[in-house]
């Protein structure tokens, strides 16, 4: 076997592992009591999609991918620091 | 004589296999604790690692192979680049969600012995 088979073999092996783990997040999502539980639910989603993205680069040998995972990471961040400011003082901005 | 780039694709496929295997662990954990402040103990798992050890396999695997051409170096460095932002991005993401919801009472602590934060807040020895 050949490396190229070798590697898209592998990660093809994982990408149903990340589809059931995205799905279980969003449920958290859909269900989360209160509001701090869907915004790290809505993290780990992010977080786990951008490794998605780079295992997908790989397969697809397509590098345009690859800058859309720093994008959502850096995104899933500021969605953190604009709640938590939220939270703490019941309005947005500075 | 061993390939060295043999070498970078099996240790960067056994390093995305157990990042998506921690993934799998952190999702049901995300789903089945109890509560607000036992759930982020199950992001952490999923966000070191499920999120920074698959990003550095995948970085790996991309420097280790030649069939992606000559854009792999610039894939395996902004994998890496993810990687070490994310290391340093998300707990702090993490632990300013979890003081917003402690000081706002979003997230009630309800199995509760011993909450030295709030009696140190109703003390107001901090803030």
């Amino acid at each position: 076997m050949d490396l190229e088979t070798h590697v898209t073999t592998v990660l093809s092996a994982a990408i149903p592992i990340f589809t059931v783990s995205i799905i279980l997040y969003s449920i958290r999502f859909f269900k989360g009591p209160t509001i701090p539980d869907m915004v790290i639910s809505v993290d780990a989603i992010s977080y786990a999609m951008a490794v998605f993205l780079t295992v997908l680069a790989v397969i697809f040998k397509s590098p345009i991918l690859i800058p859309c995972a720093i994008v959502l990471m850096l995104w899933a961040y500021a969605l953190d620091i604009y709640v938590a400011k939220y939270l703490e003082a019941k309005e947005y901005g500075d | 004589m061993i390939d060295m780039n043999w070498v970078l694709v099996i240790i960067g496929e056994t390093m995305v296999i157990w990042g998506a295997i921690c993934n799998l662990i952190a999702s049901i954990g995300l789903l089945r604790f109890p509560n607000f402040y036992v759930r982020l103990h199950a992001l952490t798992v999923g966000t070191i690692w499920g999120a920074f050890v698959p990003l550095i396999g995948v970085g790996l695997i991309a420097a280790g192979s030649e069939f992606l051409g000559d854009y792999r170096w610039f894939m395996a460095g902004a994998a890496f680049v993810t990687a070490t932002l994310l290391l340093f991005l998300a707990p702090v993401g993490s632990h300013a969600i979890a003081r917003a919801a402690h000081k706002s009472k979003a997230a009630i602590v309800y199995p509760k012995v011993v909450d030295k934060l709030e009696e140190d807040r109703e003390k107001g020895e901090i803030r």
